[in-house]
């Protein structure tokens, strides 16, 4: 696992730290919220400091800066609170100031923080995605979610980012005064997400204060919800949101598994019967993103039960035919 | 956006300097105990979540769940599935 669970966290339990890596200028503090474990990518809350100064530069990993109180001179643009901020890994931002000091969320997607003064981008930036500066409370409207199944009526969304191939998506996120959902909720990807004000309540952790934060890996209970006052925060996930309802509250992240699996064999069944009738481990290819290779290295939770009752583990190394296995091949050969 | 990204893939810096190592060790331990923290603050909350789960299965046979946005169903008490034993863990 990547990031461990964290849930919930408040930052405002927790004081600053100064930020000594190399690269960056004097007058930027830090409150760790999430890392990596493998690559040291990671979330935090940075306080910059009044009068704080830096000349252009990239990051080596893809950034994204969300501008919480306070405003930020870039290239000398006033980007005040509200400001969404995404820099492709490699992509030079123009120099950057504060006068009376910024709060701010970053998150660096591939890698642990990093700045390298240059007025130009690094020769091997990412150009796959554009540098992006949304003005998000001023700027874009809320919008009732397009997911399906939908939230409860009161969670409204502003889209800031979204991947082009994964659908993971960076987001804010309002749940108005008297807000309830009564169910259970998991997903297939990883979510994670800052409370900029208020609190929400979730029936497993309790309380989400104004600070509070959440690291949380896919297929994990939460829910049910409510919001007394209402809420505004900024989410993230890695990867395409799908909302699993349901109303057990003590269904494992494994059960909830086999639950998205036999859900998608109902909901996409061509789809599912394609990767089980062929051979196992095969990988995709996408037309539209040719170069892109896919592995299934690092997945290493290959437990699977056969129709003969017997189950086993395998990892990318262990491909073999399941041919006659599927239980949707049997049917259909029954008929 | 690649949160759960397993590899170093995407950071134009093949390989981490001195000091990024050294940062990287410093947070993950005191990441492991911000989650130990958490676990043992989760586990003092046992009691009321219990309260809390008897109410929401109490609240989806009476009021509904929600099935899609406000769409809501009574949930029959046969559709609640038994607890046979099964601990009610939410950190993992």
């Amino acid at each position: 696992m990547p990031r461990p669970h964290i849930e919930p966290f408040v930052d405002r339990d927790v004081g600053f730290k100064k930020l000594g890596l190399p690269g960056f200028r004097k007058g930027i503090q830090y409150k760790m919220l999430s890392m990596d474990k493998e690559n040291g990518s990671c979330t935090m809350t940075v306080q910059y400091d009044a009068g704080f100064k830096q000349p252009p530069g990239f990051s080596y990993s893809e950034m994204e800066l969300f501008i919480m109180e306070g405003h930020i001179m870039i290239g000398g643009k006033k980007c005040e609170k509200g400001t969404y901020i995404f820099a492709p890994a490699g992509t030079s931002l123009p120099a950057f100031s504060t006068s009376e000091g910024a709060l701010g969320l970053v998150f660096y997607n591939f890698g642990p923080p990093s700045f390298q003064e240059s007025d130009s981008d690094h020769q091997n930036a990412d150009k796959s995605q554009q540098r992006k500066m949304i003005s998000s409370y001023d700027g874009l409207d809320w919008q009732v979610p397009t997911l399906f199944p939908q939230t409860a009526p009161g969670c409204l969304l502003k889209i800031l980012h979204l991947d082009p191939k994964t659908f993971g998506m960076t987001f804010l996120y309002c749940m108005v005064p008297g807000f309830w959902q009564d169910n259970i909720s998991y997903h297939d990807v990883a979510e994670e997400a800052y409370h900029i004000w208020g609190t929400s309540w979730m029936m497993q952790f309790g309380d989400l204060p104004t600070g509070g934060y959440f690291y949380r890996p896919a297929y994990i209970n939460h829910g049910c919800f409510k919001s007394d006052l209402g809420i505004l925060a900024i989410g993230r996930t890695d990867g395409d949101l799908h909302n699993y309802f349901h109303h057990d509250p003590f269904s494992s992240p494994e059960e909830n598994h086999h639950r998205a699996a036999a859900k998608l064999a109902r909901m996409k069944p061509a789809l599912y019967q394609w990767i089980l009738t062929n051979e196992h481990n095969h990988l995709p290819h996408d037309f539209e993103f040719p170069d892109d290779t896919y592995s299934t290295e690092g997945y290493d939770s290959g437990i699977h039960m056969h129709d003969d009752g017997t189950s086993h583990a395998h990892k990318a190394s262990g491909a073999h035919s399941h041919l006659n296995t599927p239980k949707i091949s049997k049917k259909k050969s029954k008929k | 956006m690649t949160l759960g990204s397993t590899t170093i893939k995407g950071n134009l810096r093949p390989k981490f300097t001195k000091e990024e190592a050294a940062f990287i060790k410093q947070e993950l331990a005191e990441q492991i105990d911000r989650y130990k923290k958490i676990v043992a603050e989760q586990e003092a909350l046992t009691p009321q979540r219990e309260k809390w789960v008897k109410e929401f299965l109490e609240r989806i046979q009476s009021r509904g769940f929600h099935v899609h946005a406000g769409l809501k169903r009574v949930i029959p008490k046969n559709e609640v599935r038994p607890r046979d034993g099964r601990p009610l863990q939410v950190i993992f």
